[in-house]
């Protein structure tokens, strides 16, 4: 098992009340296995389970990557910049 | 000239948007052409859903948006060689209507090397897959602008 922390932005963020979050996950897990974690420990994050993407070590990664150990792990909604 | 040579300025800031400052900093003996993109807060739209907006509130995970925007700025340089000089810059914070939120810019010898695509291209991508949101705020209330959705393994 390891700790992870994940940040939070915007819409995520303020549904959280916090910057971050913790998550324990096994090692070896991955971003889709990560995803259905933080839906089950928060209920509250359900609505962005399908529009949410995950960033590792800032570059997004797909539902398959394997989260190596002590990335840097960001929860990114939908973007809207410009 | 090599491409690590040629001046990309890409960044997050509170600070106002200093179109001068950032002109000269794409800008090489070379250069005789700039095509320049900038976005402001909009007040009153009329487009689809008509309303207005007392401001704007942006944020970004800083350090994965500069390092996206320096990719953007490398996918620029490959699809249009004659590029110079690439500013990419968003203002974050507090925004109000008729100030300037973004700034792309592309420096080239001539106008009819791409510079006006690849200008209209970066603002584009940088809508598309950099990591900044804004909440608008109106009389009604706030909402969180969702726009794109970025792919995997993109940026």
């Amino acid at each position: 098992m390891s700790r992870l922390k994940l940040l939070l932005f915007a819409s995520l963020r303020e549904a959280a009340g916090a910057r971050s979050l913790e998550l324990e996950l096994p090692a070896g897990a991955t971003v889709a296995d990560l995803k259905r974690r933080l839906v089950a420990e928060r209920p509250a994050l359900a609505r962005w389970s399908e529009s949410l993407k995950v960033a590792v070590d800032r570059h997004y990664a797909g539902d398959e990557a394997v989260i190596p150990d002590g990335a840097e792990i960001a929860l990114i909604p939908p973007v809207s910049g410009g | 000239m090599d491409s690590s040579e040629l001046p990309t300025v890409v960044s997050i800031t509170e600070d106002s948007l200093d179109l001068d400052a950032l002109l000269g900093a794409i800008t090489l003996p070379s250069t005789g052409a700039a095509a320049i993109f900038s976005g402001m807060v909009r007040g009153v739209t009329a487009r689809e859903n008509p309303h207005e907006t007392l401001y704007l509130e942006y944020e970004a995970y800083r350090p994965m948006a500069e390092e996206v925007m320096g990719r953007i700025a490398a996918e620029i340089r490959e699809r249009w060689p004659s590029v110079e000089g690439i500013a990419l810059v968003q203002r974050i914070g507090r925004l109000y209507p008729g100030t300037p939120t973004v700034l792309i810019a592309c420096t080239a010898p001539h106008r009819d090397t791409g510079v006006f695509e690849a200008a209209r291209y970066g603002i584009d991508r940088l809508k598309e897959i950099v990591p900044i949101w804004k909440k608008e705020v109106g009389p009604g209330g706030a909402v969180w602008i969702e726009g794109e959705h970025p792919t995997a393994g993109e940026g």
